[in-house]
């Protein structure tokens, strides 16, 4: 049983709770141990760093400091969760200065501080393949997927540092999970891009049409479904996808889940919950 | 018996005399070391010959000997030499009778094996003087991209302007290559006619000199290229020695440029510094020009290894025909070596299988800002990518146009949606008073401190502001946005001591309107594109904050901040249900209704199968109203007041 800093990011226990749904019963399965992280805030979203970044560094330094006060690495389900902690590590790590600035506000607030040297932050995804093995969640799967799936990972995490052993500008791990879940992954081209997510709220079309060309891609490429490695992102590929049909003029109609999901319903879980996504998948579409 | 061409002395001498008792017309032995003196070198130095200048032709035999005791006679075994040997000179220590009963070619082939088989040319001089007669810029180019070429054959170039040279110094260089145009009914460019005038009133010698000739004209004039023919004439008639044919080029001079330039390199390379051509050195000269071999520096410091082994990959490059308009992709297998930039990759793709393949190329000294591509996902300029450091041996380069701009043909792009923003937004200093007056302050135009102007650089150190756009996932599908590279240019402005207080208050108003900085959907998709990526994020960032400072969190970019945050304050999480009201307001709420959106959401497609009732609860229970539907209260963390003391800290406006 390895052991992790549990960090559900914005909205898995807002209203993405699928998410938080899944994510516990399969690490179960698979030995993972979530640890929950004791008062752990929100990182801001990069929407707090738009008004104030260091408003933003010092609330993940309070995150990293507790994280630490548990003793074990950070994982998350969030691509944006793990480029946000991953950003906030590396300017701790290179600016001394920020690492001071913040820690003297966390002390002040919190008698913590936060070292921010050994603790590693880290996407559920690449905990699975680089530390538990695919061969090991191949072994323990029950329901194979048995469907053409498409990966979305964003851009937040596909960085150097921040995607573990994958590349980032060519990911292949989600695929290779996939692979191992029994599904059958298809290539598309914009897996990276983003879909606007940060600016849901705040702009109209051109977030439409960022989320209507990846999710066109992905029905092009022949996929049945198209799992998120984000839980932010997944707002835009599911809530909005008739809206950014209509605004892009393109066929987006695509059922699309989170990737906690497709690996709980893979591995046994909700096995009505996977039922009805497949009719889904299969007969009606979306 | 073969005679010393070259003789230099390694680091640690201990000074014993022994050499300069032997040979002290070559040798003197200092307080130091022991030197190679001036009279004899062709160099006219005086040290210890390590540039490696060859001893003067009338020495070598009458020394040769008493070079080889001296060496035999030194104590620490530092005094190396040479040997002349027509093409098979070699780099030897102590020179032992036996040794001169071996055969030129072995000992060659052994001086392979171990120091370098073209050892006997990669020492001393290796200048290589590029001329170039242009009329409009084409030549001059050429001349400049041979220079780059020239290095990778350990020549050291240099590129000179015909016009105000003394053909009188024509005899100093050993390695001449000539480089022009034909202006009008074959006449000289302008800028080679008084040094052409000049060189055939005096007729300088060049007996010492090999030189080729790449000429550029147009076949529909009658004197097709004859510049370029004079030059060759005349220098054969001077007594040059012509090294590679003259090579004519038409209009589409790029391609014959090409074919010239590398095999008259490879063998000007192979003429060592007394001016000696060696072309049984050739073969390998051109494998090391095309970097399939090392040469190992020698002494206490290795550099880098530039030259890369060659790779072969399969070049998938993105085409379209304007003419037709079809688009699709070329599929190409090549091999190059792994240092070759990407274009160079193109250019071998252009010359070898299709010359129809259009693309950008760098036409100046390091990154030309224009030569873009997105190569494997990623936004690079094509001309100081390196190959090897996208992908390796059997992997796929998959080479497509940038985003953002629309494609004229293949992979070339126009700019002109980056230059009329740029005209429109003028992101360049005006400043107040007007230019020719002092500031308030006293100082003249122009002046600011050290500080600001390395704070003003760090902000706007990036290669390519075109490019930077293109960054931008936003960028290809929202035609009012000016991109971030236009951004940074305006925050740059804002922050630009000199600026005026009239044009800083434009660049806000510029950066705040539709089409400024809030028309970025997701700075992280700029973000992660490297340093200048990173460098054009962190200025969003930067300018956002500042903007919601000037503008009161106004619009509905300042209210998402302003409630987000004030929601992580009152709970330590964020609380969409109220994040949607706020920020969407009954508007937007409106419009999600009509969208289906909140459809969707309230029968449970965003939670795959999950409880319907819970969707149901936004609808029922206050305040929650319509829209993404999560808990309607958030709980608040444990020490939730942490987390408002943070905020209480540092940003009393949330």
């Amino acid at each position: 049983m390895v052991k992790y800093s549990y960090y559900p990011g914005n909205v898995a226990r807002q209203s993405s709770f699928e998410v938080e749904d899944t994510i516990q019963p399969l690490c179960k399965t698979l030995g993972i141990k979530l640890v929950e992280i004791v008062g752990y805030n929100s990182d801001g979203g990069n929407i707090i760093k738009q008004g104030n970044k260091d408003l933003q560094l010092a609330l993940n330094a309070r995150n990293i400091a507790l994280a630490e006060k548990n003793g074990h690495p950070i994982i998350t389900a969030c691509a944006s969760a793990q480029g946000i902690l991953h950003d906030a590590l590396e300017t701790f790590r290179t600016d001394p200065i920020a690492l001071a600035s913040a820690n003297t506000v966390l002390s002040k607030t919190s008698g913590m501080t936060a070292t921010a040297d050994e603790i590693t932050t880290n996407h559920l995804l690449h905990v699975l393949v680089d530390e538990i093995g695919l061969d090991k969640v191949e072994d323990a799967v029950i329901n194979p997927l048995n469907m053409d799936v498409a990966c979305y990972y964003g851009p937040h995490m596909q960085k150097k540092g921040a995607c573990g052993g994958d590349d980032p500008w060519n990911p292949t791990y989600m695929e290779q999970l996939i692979k191992a879940l029994g599904g059958r992954p298809v290539e598309y081209k914009s897996k990276t891009s983003s879909v606007g997510n940060p600016s849901l709220l705040s702009l109209g079309d051109s977030v439409m049409k960022m989320t209507a060309r990846v999710l066109n891609d992905a029905k092009r490429a022949g996929a049945q479904l198209i799992v998120s490695a984000c839980t932010l992102s997944h707002a835009n590929l599911d809530s909005y996808q008739g809206k950014a049909g209509r605004v892009a003029n393109m066929d987006t109609n695509i059922p699309a889940v989170n990737l906690t999901e497709i690996i709980a319903f893979a591995l046994g879980h909700f096995p009505d919950r996977f039922a009805q996504l497949k009719t889904r998948a299969m007969i009606i579409g979306s | 018996m073969a005679t010393v061409a070259k003789v230099w002395i390694e680091e640690d001498c201990i000074t014993c005399d022994a050499c300069q008792d032997i040979l002290p017309e070559v040798f003197e032995v200092t307080d130091d070391t022991s030197q190679i003196k001036a009279e004899v070198r062709e160099d006219g130095s005086f040290d210890r010959n390590t540039g490696f200048s060859a001893i003067k032709a009338e020495f070598r035999s009458e020394f040769s000997e008493l070079i080889e005791e001296a060496a035999d006679a030194c104590p620490v075994e530092i005094i190396k030499f040479e040997y002349e040997a027509g093409a098979a000179a070699e780099v030897e220590e102590v020179a032992p009778a036996a040794e001169e009963a071996v055969a030129p070619a072995a000992v060659a082939a052994v001086a392979g094996a171990d120091d370098g088989v073209l050892a006997p040319v990669m020492s001393g001089d290796r200048s290589l003087a590029i001329f170039f007669g242009s009329q409009t810029g084409n030549a001059a180019g050429l001349a400049e991209k041979t220079a780059k070429m020239a290095v990778n054959y350990g020549l050291e170039p240099t590129v000179i302007d015909m016009d105000g040279y003394n053909p009188a110094d024509f005899s100093a260089h050993k390695r001449v290559l000539i480089i022009t145009s034909t202006w009008g009914e074959g006449e000289m460019p302008d800028n080679a006619d008084a040094l052409w005038n000049a060189t055939v009133a005096s007729n300088p010698p060049l007996s010492n000199t090999h030189f080729s000739v790449c000429a550029i004209g147009d076949t529909s004039y009658d004197e097709f290229c004859k510049a370029g023919l004079d030059w060759d004439e005349k220098f054969k008639a001077l007594g040059a020695t012509c090294i590679e044919d003259i090579k004519l080029c038409d209009v589409d001079f790029e391609p014959p440029w090409l074919e010239w330039a590398p095999l008259a390199l490879s063998k000007i390379a192979c003429v060592d510094s007394s001016g000696t051509f060696h072309e049984d050195l050739l073969e390998a000269m051109i494998a090391y020009g095309a970097g399939d071999e090392e040469e190992a520096d020698v002494g206490d410091f290795t550099p880098g290894k530039v030259e890369q082994d060659i790779i072969s990959i399969t070049m998938r490059i993105f085409r379209y025909n304007p003419a037709l308009a079809e688009s699709g992709y070329d599929t190409v297998a090549v091999a190059l070596p792994g240092h070759a930039s990407i274009e160079d990759a193109l250019v071998a793709v252009k010359r070898e299988v299709d010359g129809s393949l259009t693309f950008r190329s760098g036409s100046i000294a390091g990154q030309d800002p224009l030569t873009g591509v997105k190569a494997n996902g990623r936004i690079l300029p094509a001309d100081t990518t390196r190959i090897c450091d996208l992908v390796s041996d059997g992997d796929t380069l998959s080479i497509e146009p940038i985003p953002g701009y629309d494609v004229i043909k293949d992979l070339m792009v126009s700019y002109d949606r980056y230059d009329s923003e740029r005209a429109n937004s003028k992101p360049w200093l005006e400043a107040d008073p007007r230019q020719g007056e002092k500031l308030i302050s006293g100082a003249a135009m122009g002046v600011m401190t050290s500080a600001d102007a390395t704070m003003l650089h760090t902000l706007a150190d990036v290669g390519s502001l075109q490019l930077v756009n293109s960054m931008s996932d936003t960028y290809d599908v929202d035609d009012e946005y000016a991109g971030p590279g236009i951004a940074l240019q305006r925050w740059v402005r804002t922050q630009d001591p000199r600026s005026g207080a009239k044009h800083v208050k434009k660049m806000f108003e510029l950066m705040q309107r539709k089409g400024g900085v809030w028309d970025e959907a997701d700075i992280s998709s700029i973000q992660r594109h490297g340093i200048d990526g990173s460098q054009a994020a962190d200025a969003l960032y930067e300018a956002r904050a500042r903007l919601l400072a000037e503008y009161k969190f106004t619009g509905r970019s300042g209210r998402l901040v302003k409630n987000y945050s004030r929601s992580v304050k009152m709970s330590g999480n964020v609380n969409e249900t109220t994040l949607y009201r706020s920020v969407l307001g009954p508007l937007g709420l409106g419009s999600n209704i009509m969208n289906g959106v909140s459809l969707r959401m309230m029968l449970g497609f965003t939670r795959n199968g999950g409880p319907i009732m819970r969707g149901f609860q936004g609808m029922l229970v206050p305040p929650a109203g319509i829209g993404k539907i999560p808990n309607m209260f958030n709980g608040k963390v444990a020490n939730h007041h942490e987390v408002v003391a943070i905020f209480n800290e540092l940003d009393s406006r949330f």
